[in-house]
C-alpha cells in the first residue's frame, strides 16, 4: 500500500510518499505562482526520484493553504489536523503540540490515535510570533539567531511590559540607553514571547508529552522559558519540522484506505476554530 | 508658593506634558497661552522635558534657567525635574479643553501610543473612559510606521490623501501585519496617496469603534498628535457623523500641557493643590 501526502503552504510545497508505515521519500520546493503548479511539480519530482508513477499511489491526501487545488489528491484535511497527526505518528506519546510560526502560533492537542481534540490559534495580533521576535531582536541590534543563546547568559532578566513588538521597540531602546546588559534584555524578549504562548495555553488542557515545532523551536531561549513556565521538558521530534503536515496527510491517506470512517477526521470533534481571545481588538 | 530666588514680576506658569513620544510645554499668563514647545524624543524623556521647557521660555524672552511654577503630567511626569507638582493627564486634558471650548463634553485623545475616549458629566467631571493600551493599532505609532514604509513626509501624505478617490482597503488591524500588507500594495504599483488614504480609513474606523464604547455627548473634540492629521480627523468625523468642536486654533497636541499650566496657576491662586505636591 503506497500513500502520499501533499502540503501546499504559503511559502513551500511539500510531498511525502509512504509505504506500509514507513517513509519512502520526501521533497520540498518553494511555491510557484499557483497552487496547482506547486503541487504537481513537487509530486512529479518526488515520484521521479522514487521511480514511481501516479498510478502507483493508492491514495493521496492534500493539506495546507492550497489543499483544495491539488488535482491528484482524493481528499483534503486541514493543516491543523495533519500537523497533529504527523507529529503523533512520529512520536505516539505526544498529546500537545505548540507550533510557533512567523505570522502566527498555535497549540493543538491530539488523542491517543493522533486525532485532533482541540486547538487554539493566534489571530490578528503579531505579539508572540516569529515576526515579533525578529522586530525585538532588531531593536536590540542582534541577529534573531543570537537572541536565544544570548538570553541564557542573563543574570537578572529585564521586564518588557508591552506585548506589541512595535511598542516594545521603544522600551528596548530605552533599556539599551540605560545601560542594561544585552543578555538581560534578550531574556526579557524571550520571556515576552513565551508569556504570549502561555496566555494561549491558559485553560487549555495541556497533557504530556509536549513538543514544540515551527521556527520558535529553533530559539533555545524561548524553549527554555516555556519549559520553565510549564514545569516540563519538551520532547524532540525525529523529522524535519517542515514535513510534519505532509507526513500527517500521508498517514491520513493510509488511515482512510483501512477505515473509511476516517474520511473526515475532523467530524468527531464538533469544534469550531477559536482564535486567541487575549487579542486586544 | 513655589519658586523663590528667581521670582518673576509677571505671573507666568508652565505645564509640562511628557508623553511616550514627545515632551510638550505650554507657558501661560492669566490663563492665556504665551508660548508652547514640542520636543519629540526617542531615549531620554527627562532631557526632552528640559529642552521643551527651555525652548518655551526662550519664546517668551526668558532665559532657560528661570524657575517657573510648573505642573507635570503624562506618562513621564515623575522625571520632569523642574516641576513642583503632578496631576493625572485626564485631569489636565479636561481642564485645557474647558478653557478652550467649555461646550466640549466628549474628548477623543489619540497620542503616540494610546487611544482614549472620555466623556464628562454636566458638571464637567469625568464620567466614562474607553481606551486601548498595549496595541499600536490606531495610534500615532501606526501611522508613523506606515509613513516610513511609504517613504513620504507625513504632512504631504495627509494633505494629498484628502482628495484620494480610491482608498486602498487595509484588512489587518495589527501594525506588524498591516506593514507587510502596505509593502505589497506599494509593489503592486498603487498610488501612495491612495494607500495612505486607506491607512487613514483603517485608523479612523478603529478610533471610532473605541469612541462608540462610551456615550458620545456633544460637543466632541479630538486631541493628541493624531488629531493634527487632517485626513484621519475627517474620516473619524465621517464615521461618527459629527463635526469636531473648534479649539480656537490651538494645536491639538498641547491641550493637556495647557491644562497643566492652568492647574498650576489655579493652585497658586486658591492655595489648593490639584495634584501631588512634591515639596
Amino acid at each position: 500500500m503506497i500513500v502520499a501526502g501533499c502540503d501546499v503552504g504559503a511559502l513551500t510545497a511539500k510531498a511525502v510518499v509512504m509505504e506500509n508505515g514507513g517513509i519512502l521519500g520526501f521533497e520540498i520546493i518553494p511555491v510557484r505562482p499557483d497552487a496547482v503548479l506547486s503541487a504537481t511539480e513537487v509530486m512529479d519530482r518526488l515520484l521521479r526520484n522514487l521511480g514511481l508513477s501516479y498510478t502507483d499511489i493508492d491514495r493521496c491526501v492534500s493539506t495546507g493553504y492550497g489543499r483544495g487545488m491539488v488535482p491528484f489528491a482524493q481528499a483534503d484535511v486541514s493543516e491543523v489536523s495533519c500537523h497533529g497527526r504527523g507529529a503523533h505518528w512520529l512520536m505516539p506519546s505526544l498529546r500537545t503540540i505548540i507550533d510557533g510560526g512567523g505570522q502566527d502560533f498555535k497549540v493543538l492537542s491530539v488523542d491517543d490515535k493522533g486525532l485532533l481534540k482541540d486547538f487554539r490559534m493566534s489571530g490578528r495580533c503579531a505579539a508572540g510570533t516569529g515576526r515579533s521576535l525578529e522586530i525585538m531582536a532588531e531593536s536590540l541590534g542582534v541577529e534573531i539567531s543570537e537572541i536565544g543563546p544570548l538570553s541564557l547568559r542573563a543574570t537578572s532578566p529585564a521586564t518588557i511590559t508591552k506585548p506589541c513588538p512595535v511598542m516594545a521597540e521603544i522600551e528596548i531602546k530605552r533599556l539599551v540607553v540605560e545601560g542594561v546588559d544585552a543578555a538581560d534584555i534578550a531574556a526579557g524578549i524571550t520571556r515576552s514571547i513565551a508569556q504570549h504562548v502561555m496566555w494561549m495555553l491558559y485553560r487549555f488542557n495541556v497533557k504530556k508529552d509536549i513538543a514544540v515545532t515551527g521556527g520558535i523551536a529553533k530559539n533555545i531561549g524561548v524553549v527554555k522559558q516555556l519549559e520553565e513556565m510549564l514545569g516540563i521538558e519538551f520532547v524532540e521530534l525525529p523529522a524535519d519540522p517542515q514535513l510534519i503536515g505532509a507526513i500527517g496527510a500521508a498517514v491520513f491517506a493510509a488511515d482512510q484506505l483501512t477505515s473509511p470512517r476516517l474520511l473526515n477526521p475532523e467530524s468527531h470533534t464538533g469544534m469550531k476554530s477559536r482564535t486567541n481571545s487575549r487579542n486586544l481588538q | 508658593m513655589p519658586g523663590g530666588t528667581n521670582k518673576q514680576q509677571r505671573s507666568i506658569y508652565a505645564g509640562c506634558d511628557l508623553g511616550i513620544c514627545s515632551a510638550k510645554v505650554v507657558i501661560t499668563e492669566n490663563g492665556t497661552i504665551l508660548a508652547s514647545e514640542i520636543v519629540p524624543y526617542k531615549s531620554f524623556p527627562d532631557r526632552a522635558a528640559v529642552a521643551a521647557m527651555q525652548g518655551a521660555l526662550h519664546r517668551v524672552g526668558l532665559s532657560g534657567d528661570v524657575v517657573v511654577p510648573c505642573l507635570a503630567t503624562g506618562f513621564g511626569d515623575k522625571v520632569v525635574r523642574f516641576a513642583d507638582r503632578t496631576a493625572p493627564d485626564i485631569t489636565c486634558l479636561l481642564r485645557g479643553l474647558r478653557a478652550l471650548n467649555p461646550r466640549v463634553r466628549t474628548v477623543i485623545d489619540v497620542g503616540g501610543h494610546t487611544l482614549r475616549a472620555s466623556n464628562t458629566t454636566n458638571n464637567g467631571e469625568l464620567h466614562h473612559t474607553a481606551f486601548i493600551e498595549d496595541c499600536a493599532a490606531a495610534t500615532g505609532l501606526f501611522i508613523e510606521v506606515m509613513a516610513k514604509v511609504l517613504e513620504f513626509p507625513m504632512e504631504e501624505l495627509a494633505a494629498n490623501s484628502l482628495v484620494s478617490e480610491n482608498p486602498i482597503r487595509i484588512t489587518n488591524t495589527c501594525v506588524v501585519f498591516a506593514e507587510s500588507e502596505v509593502i505589497s500594495f506599494i509593489n503592486e504599483g498603487h498610488s501612495r496617496y491612495d494607500i495612505f488614504a486607506g491607512i487613514a480609513l483603517a485608523v479612523a474606523a478603529k478610533i471610532s469603534s473605541v469612541a462608540r464604547r462610551i456615550d458620545i455627548f456633544p460637543e466632541v473634540a479630538m486631541t493628541g498628535g493624531v488629531a493634527r492629521n487632517v485626513v484621519v480627523k475627517r474620516e473619524v468625523e465621517r464615521h461618527l457623523g459629527l463635526k469636531f468642536a473648534d479649539l480656537g486654533g490651538v494645536d491639538s497636541q498641547i491641550v493637556a500641557a495647557f491644562g497643566a499650566a492652568l492647574l498650576a496657576e489655579e493652585s497658586d491662586l486658591t492655595g489648593t493643590k490639584p495634584g501631588v505636591d512634591r515639596r
